[in-house]
């Protein structure tokens, strides 16, 4: 049974009110559990598209629902408990004297109970592994725990949709890999999942469906196999495939898309003489 | 949000130094600050409104300006009108009050006074931008550091300028962070609404704004900003005979003003 | 090296300093200046620039009243404890950019932009433990709001005092002083909220005080204006320095968790 529609686009259009047009008749639909990655060039609309799912935007046209609600009519803090929105940079939304705070500051905005609002900062200070951060100041944490803080000041509000705004820009591999785990977690636990990013190693890792966009519109949508399969496509669209990818269709292989590292270790190892074990050393040529 | 200067095209007055620009604002603002006299200002805001037509600027910021400023101009003209201690009763209000200094006449003189101080903060508010929208920035720079101010405070400005549209696009997210969750920037609303919000955003901005100081403090530091050595510029100013022409006039106007004003002409 | 005599010009500085067989290869440094009182050039352009974009944003309404604050007010209020002296000219430069950008922003024209540098200054001068100068300056804004005669009217002795007075008595007894600026320095938790209040008095009562005399100067508003709208301006006067307050606390701690550019911070070395 096909899981249900959280949010539908339907000929959706975007004007800046400088006159620009981001977006242009988009029509999309995202599942319950879907992992989605959004890619395309600087200005090619992501980040406007998907602002409009959690009401930061109103579609100039056309219309966007979110759990069979309009947002147009909608206010962003309503919508912000469906479709939880991660800003790139932590610093912009952090300015409470602790963790818990800041946790705590978007429930009370929302009048949740007193009681509510400490039991739920307790259990996400317990889930993203910040209890003996409770009582810091944000400022004075390293870039990877404010990350993780503003998920949390997201996940605070109980949405059942999170949107993560270039999670892994300015992060180093480790960095990258902490976040993006969050975000598998989450997943795993039967949220929705929409990323932006231009990381295609981490599209290609993680996502479930690639869109990429390109002048407001949606040029390709599907699996990261089919997608990243059209790498000519792609180039045309400036954008470029994993470069296992590219190192795989160089090598010959022409019948899949090898997507990881792991994948093409197990494709050479078909294609090589000799089996290599991990800590073996190599055969002479 | 911030619309530029430069609004003049090949106008003489963009022609001039902004030097010259900057000793005429002088001129005119110590002058209008130094008459009290509504023929004196009269004469003042028509030389102002002449080098605006000069110079080729549109009418609408002075239509602009003039909403702007109704309220202060109406409360400038009631208070003087109402209150100023004349003695050409022309219309009869009421009894006196003598409690709030009301004769319960308006007078001649009240009248003359509040419009002479309603035209003066006309000519005030109209010499700045006039000199603004006719001088391009790196040029009014130019003048502030040929006129001795500080390289560095001229610095300091330019590098504002030009910091503003990454702090207004920070501010812009910031604030839709923040209406993620729960905080209202919309006009209206409770005062602690309003108050909760004002600090969300200037608290985030603040300390962001702070972080990239560093990253510019390094660039400055790596491009040698503040070695002891004579500056050159990309830019010369030269003064020209009509600069020389100009600053002269004005040079002229201020002492015949202010030598009338000694005499005691110019004030009621 | 420090003893070298700098040379005139670049193309002089280029000529080879080692003598013919000497093995002695001089090199000359020198110390940038890229800072002003302890704070660096770029922290000033960037507050200059957040003062700018602040200008432009109305964002506290005066209970019960009519008007909006907007935002810049408080970035003066507590610019002195934050940059210290240096205050005064970051603000300057924000003052002067913003009447460039928004020429009609000002009541007091041309010189609007001295009006939220003496606010920045007077903190900032306090801050950095020049209470004389502090005091000083204090008083030359008072005296000179005394000398229009029009000040010498009924009850407007009742403009300059809700705040001026105590700002200037902050400046000037002792302990008062000292156990504001210890407690902003020290960041002590139980005694930095009143602490900052008393800063942002003084940085705003500056600011309104050197408005008020420009504005009576330039257009003679007689005691029947000031004296009934009081109420009202000490309204707008509380409201800023409150809201500079919770700002203030937050960003004094904020920068110094964060290891940001402080000026406190610079007197705790």
């Amino acid at each position: 049974m096909p899981e249900p529609v959280v949010i539908q686009c339907r000929e959706v259009n975007f004007l800046y009110p400088n006159g620009v047009q981001a977006i242009h008749n988009i029509s999309l639909s995202i599942y319950r559990g879907d992992y989605i990655a959004f890619v395309g060039q600087n200005g090619s609309g992501k980040t406007t598209l998907v602002k409009h799912f959690n009401g930061l935007l109103k579609p100039s046209s056309g219309s966007v629902t979110v759990f069979g609600e309009e947002t147009r009519d909608k206010k962003v803090s309503y919508l912000s408990r469906k479709v939880g929105y991660v800003f790139q940079n932590p610093d912009d939304m952090l300015f409470s004297s602790s963790v818990a705070d800041e946790i705590a500051y978007g429930p009370r905005m929302l009048k949740v109970d007193p009681e509510q609002v400490s039991a739920k900062v307790e259990s996400i200070l317990q889930e993203l592994d910040l209890k003996n951060l409770r009582d810091t100041h944000p400022f004075a944490l390293s870039l990877g725990d404010r990350q993780r803080l503003a998920v949390a000041c997201a996940l605070s509000l109980d949405p059942e949709v999170f949107v993560f705004d270039e999670p892994t820009t300015g992060q180093d591999f480790f960095g990258s890999q902490s976040i993006m785990g969050l975000i598998d977690e989450l997943h795993q636990k039967g949220k929705t999942v929409v990323i932006i990013t231009h990381d295609m190693p981490i599209v290609a890792e993680h996502a479930q469906r690639v869109i990429v966009m390109n002048k407001g519109e949606i040029a390709l949508e599907g699996s990261p196999q089919e997608v990243f399969s059209q790498v000519e496509k792609l180039q045309s669209l400036s954008l470029k495939a994993p470069q296992v990818t590219l190192l795989a269709r160089a090598l010959g292989e022409s019948s899949r898309t090898i997507l990881h590292i792991p994948e093409m270790v197990d494709w050479l190892q078909t294609r090589l003489p000799v089996t290599i074990k991990s800590g073996e050393e190599l055969p002479h040529v | 949000m911030f619309s530029v200067s430069l609004k003049s095209r090949n106008s003489p007055l963009q022609k001039l130094d902004g030097r010259t620009k900057l000793i005429f604002l002088a001129v005119i603002f110590i002058l209008v600050l130094l008459f009290t006299d509504l023929l004196y200002i009269t004469a003042l805001l028509a030389l102002v409104l002449a080098a605006w037509f000069i110079a080729k600027l549109p009418t609408q910021p002075l239509k602009e300006m003039m909403q702007f400023f109704l309220w202060i101009a109406v409360i400038i003209l009631i208070v003087q009108v109402f209150f100023y201690p004349g003695t050409t009763n022309l219309v009869h209000i009421s009894k006196p009050v003598p409690a709030i200094g009301f004769s319960g006449y308006l007078t001649l003189e009240g009248i003359l006074f509040g419009l002479a101080m309603v035209l003066r903060l006309v000519v005030i508010m109209i010499v700045a931008p006039l000199m603004v929208m006719t001088t391009p920035l790196p040029e009014l720079m130019l003048a502030l550091v040929k006129l001795k101010i500080p390289y560095k405070f001229a610095f300091i400005m330019t590098t504002a300028l030009s910091l503003l549209p990454s702090i207004q696009n920070r501010s812009a997210i910031i604030q839709q962070a923040q209406l993620c969750r729960g905080i209202s920037y919309d006009s209206g609303g409770k005062f602690i609404t309003k108050l909760k919000a004002s600090v969300s955003l200037l608290i985030p901005l603040i300390l962001g704004a702070f972080r990239d100081s560093q990253t510019l403090e390094v660039a400055m530091n790596s491009r040698a900003f503040g070695a002891p050595i004579k500056r050159t510029f990309l830019l010369e100013s030269r003064f020209t005979p009509v600069d020389i022409l100009v600053i002269a006039g004005a040079f002229m106007l201020l002492t015949i003003g202010v030598m009338l004003r000694i005499r005691g002409f110019g004030v009621y | 090296m420090a003893d070298q005599e700098q040379p005139k010009t670049e193309l002089e500085s280029s000529t080879p300093l080692e003598q013919p067989g000497s093995t002695v290869t001089q090199v000359r440094t020198y110390k940038a200046k890229g800072r002003i009182v302890g704070m660096s050039i770029a922290v000033l352009a960037i507050w200059a620039a957040l003062y700018i974009v602040a200008s432009a944003i109305p964002a506290l309404p005066v209970p019960g009243m009519a008007g909006m604050i907007t935002l810049n007010a408080i970035m003066t209020a507590i610019s002195g404890m934050i940059l210290g002296p240096a205050a005064a000219i970051a603000n300057a430069a924000g003052g002067i950019v913003s009447m460039i950008l928004f020429p009609y922003g000002f009541s007091a024209g041309p010189l609007g932009f001295l009006t939220v540098t003496m606010g920045g200054l007077v903190a900032g001068l306090f801050m950095a433990n020049k209470w004389v100068l502090a005091a000083i300056a204090e008083i030359l804004i008072i005296g000179s709001w005394f000398v229009n005669p029009q000040s010498w009217q009924t009850g407007m002795w009742m403009v300059p005092l809700p705040y001026s007075a105590i700002a200037l008595l902050v400046i000037v007894i002792k302990p008062v002083r000292d156990w504001v600026r210890n407690a902003i320095i020290t960041q002590n938790k139980k005694t930095m909220w009143l602490a900052v209040f008393m800063m942002c008095i003084i940085g705003h009562a500056a600011e309104f005080l050197t408005t008020n005399t420009m504005v009576n100067w330039m257009f003679n508003l007689s005691w029947q204006y000031w004296v009934p709208t009081l109420p009202y301006w000490i309204m707008v006067d509380t409201v800023v320095i409150l809201a500079s307050t919770i700002v203030g606390v937050g960003v004094l701690v904020g920068l110094k968790k964060a290891r940001l550019p402080l000026f406190p911070t610079i007197l705790e070395k």
